[in-house]
């Protein structure tokens, strides 16, 4: 190869990896500035909790001065963080803890259960239920909302624990999900199983629930967020302190005549807290789950 | 030993469960801020350690979920006894059977220490009888700031009478849009959303101010109202304001007046923005009475006021609650500290706020002199959404004739589909 020609590849691969500098530098670029756009909401949310005054607050949204604090303060912290008095807001802070682990908790046992069943058990009419399953799915949780709250209420449900935790335990999204991750597992597991004489709870609980920990932890976080955020089933079911969770607490904040927005943002930092926590311990199975959903169709 | 525990375990078991229905429940529906929440449990614990053998227990519901809740609590059947209403769905509530009237049950001092807007904020129309009552009212003015209306050779009203005029205002809105430093000549709110009371509240007397209304009040029709040709002209005339760039847009938030730089010269605001707005910018605050837009001066009242409902099982201690709840002075202080607009004679006196010569007297002055209450009719939700609808489509520039009377249509569709809201049909 005459040089004139290595010159020339040079001369190409130069250019090219100059090209692929140029689109990494653009990529990394785009990331960041969506990066920004998602991030800059939560910093300006940290920022105003370190602030003291509600009307300074205010003024400072729409300028850069919303980003910044001058003499930051954790008094925001310490007056939600009460546990007893009229306003509660550590109290109610423990409340959605306990509400969204014994949602949680419940809603992996009977979720996955109900999904095992239907992709491996010998109940007649499998395909029939899984239908309807399906077919609940897209019934809104706000049609439903009013006939659900009388039959809590002439249950003497309300104002209680159980009330928030009992109807959302078993959910048709979350048993469809569970189906499609069973179904997907070898038929030879079963029935080796099933040979060595095991019952279906046994190879239920020994064999497909321990391989099943990215379902598992999907579930934990879809399940955790949609319990953590729920506001309008707990305004209308809960009347008093005992078992307020801190979202409808929040809501006292955004009063009639004004926003007290110093403390409304430090308690929206406590409430953020638990479920990013989730988040991170859960992300590694949660996002195998996503890619093997996406690879497997 | 074991035996004799278990004896004395159940006999008080009996005891404290005789006591606990010795006690008389009385349970109070209401919304509120942090501050409010807290105050209303010290008034209610204030209450139990003097009447001991009654206990108040407070539900407390969000601000923009009230209704909802209110109604989740009708369908279950667990009515309160007291409840919060928002004023103009007083009608709603007492035609839907929900309220009983309460001047037996209120003391009497409290009854003749209401102002007149007041009185006609709790007042059913039908009957003329009183079903709620507040410590509080409310009204818009409009805040200028002090230096631009300097720079522009404003005058400043000096009490109601005083009002600028449609042209005064509307030169003054231009002069402003050419000062320096002025972002937009004024914001009327658009930023608290087109899903709040705001636009019918607050807007509504311009059209009154004008020469119409939202409906008819002595036929209870809206078509030939709503879209007459006042009406037209003053949402014309809004739109144009907001076609020019004079109006604080709605994504823009609701803190330019007093935001950096004080990009808006004048505000169209509520009562309790004067704390937010004093705050910031002190003595350059300067409280006008709302412009006369027509014939006739017209400004908003109406607040969350208390009712009795026809659930309570004990009505009169229900009053009692509610009149040592208006006489607190720890609640009154409470009022005066969150600018509280007075709705009784005793705390208007007590306000330094609105006494003459302070800095919202104006602000009192409008309720005697040009308040409105809101239509007081049962169909008032779907008024106030179809008006709401109609302003969103027009601010956004809509045609205003076809939207005034899509919207009045809405509204006597509504009256159709009831009957016209018997009695309310026989007043035509």
């Amino acid at each position: 190869m005459s040089d004139l020609a290595i010159t020339a590849m040079q001369t190409e691969l130069t250019r090219e990896r100059s090209a692929i500098r140029s689109l990494r530098l653009v990529q990394t670029a785009c990331i960041l500035v969506i990066a920004l756009v998602i991030v800059s909401p939560l910093l300006m949310l940290v920022v105003a909790s370190l602030k003291d005054d509600r009307f300074q607050i205010l003024a400072d949204m729409g300028s850069f001065r919303a980003f910044w604090v001058s003499n930051p303060t954790l008094s925001n912290f310490w007056e939600v963080g009460n546990f007893s008095g009229e306003l509660a807001f550590g109290r109610y802070l423990l409340n959605s803890l306990f509400i969204l682990a014994c949602t949680v908790g419940a809603g992996l046992v009977v979720n996955s259960m109900a999904g095992f069943v239907l992709a491996w058990g010998s109940l007649r009419g499998r395909a029939l239920v899984l239908s309807l399953v399906i077919a609940l799915y897209v019934i809104p949780q706000e049609s439903i909302i009013m006939p659900l709250v009388i039959m809590v209420s002439r249950a003497g449900m309300t104002d209680s624990f159980a009330v928030q935790i009992v109807p959302w335990v078993a959910s048709p999204l979350y048993i469809f999900l569970f189906y499609q991750f069973f179904a997907q597992l070898p038929k030879e597991l079963f029935e080796a199983a099933e040979i060595d004489g095991a019952s279906v709870f046994r190879i239920y609980r020994s064999i497909f629930l321990p391989l099943s920990l990215p379902a598992l932890a999907t579930v934990s976080i879809l399940m955790g967020i949609e319990s953590w955020n729920q506001y309008l089933w707990p305004t209308l079911v809960t009347q008093t302190d005992y078992a307020r969770p801190i979202a409808v607490a929040i809501a006292t904040f955004f009063g009639q005549d004004s926003i007290y927005w110093d403390r409304a943002m430090a308690a929206s930092v406590l409430m953020m807290l638990p479920i990013l926590a989730l988040y991170l311990a859960f992300q590694r199975w949660f996002v195998s789950s996503f890619v093997g959903s996406a690879v497997k169709g | 030993m074991g035996k004799r525990l278990l004896a004395l375990l159940a006999v008080s078991t009996a005891l404290i469960a005789v006591q606990a229905e010795a006690k008389t429940v009385i349970r109070m529906m209401h919304q509120g801020d942090p501050g409010w929440v807290s105050t209303f449990g010290e008034v209610a614990k204030r209450f139990e350690e003097a009447n001991p053998d009654v206990d108040i227990e407070l539900i407390y519901a969000p601000h923009d979920a009230y209704n909802e809740k209110f109604s989740a609590a009708v369908m279950a059947k667990q009515m309160p006894d007291i409840m919060e209403l928002d004023a103009p769905f007083l009608a709603n509530y007492v035609w839907s059977g929900y309220l009983q009237p309460i001047k037996p049950l209120i003391d009497k001092d409290i009854l003749e220490d209401m102002t007149g807007s007041n009185i006609a904020q709790g007042t059913y129309p039908i009957d003329k009888e009183l079903y709620a009552v507040g410590l509080t009212d409310s009204s818009v003015v409009l805040y200028g700031n002090r230096k631009y209306l300097e720079a522009i050779g404003a005058r400043i009203p000096k009490g109601v009478d005083d009002a600028w005029t449609r042209e005064e205002f509307e030169g003054y809105l231009e002069k402003l849009s050419k000062l320096g430093g002025v972002k937009w000549p004024i914001d009327t709110f658009r930023g608290y959303g087109i899903k709040t009371e705001w636009i019918t509240y607050a807007y509504g007397p311009i059209l009154q101010s004008a020469g119409c209304d939202l409906i008819d009040r002595n036929t209870w029709k809206s078509v030939g109202t709503l879209d007459s040709d006042p009406c037209v002209d003053a949402l014309t005339m809004m739109q144009k304001w907001v076609k020019n760039g004079w109006v604080v847009p709605q994504s823009s938030g609701t803190n330019q007046f007093f935001a950096e730089g004080h990009p808006a010269a004048l505000a169209f605001g509520g009562h309790w923005f004067y704390a937010e707005a004093a705050a910031s910018m002190k003595d350059d605050v300067v409280v006008m009475p709302l412009p006369k837009f027509g014939p006739k001066g017209a400004s908003p009242n109406g607040t969350w006021i208390w009712g009795i409902t026809t659930a309570s099982e004990h009505p009169e201690i229900a009053g009692k609650f509610v009149s040592f709840m208006l006489k607190d002075k720890e609640l009154r202080e409470h009022a005066k500290e969150t600018s509280g607009y007075p709705g009784l004679k005793s705390f208007a006196a007590d306000s330094p706020l609105y006494a003459p010569g302070g800095p919202m007297a104006v602000a009192f002055e409008q309720a005697s002199k040009t308040a409105i209450a809101r239509p007081p009719h049962p169909a008032y939700p779907a008024i106030t959404s179809a008006f709401m609808g109609a302003v969103d489509e027009i601010f956004n520039g809509g045609d205003v004739k076809a939207a005034l009377t899509a919207a009045a249509e809405k509204i006597d569709e509504d009256i159709e589909e009831n009957d016209g809201y018997p009695p309310f049909d026989e007043q035509q």
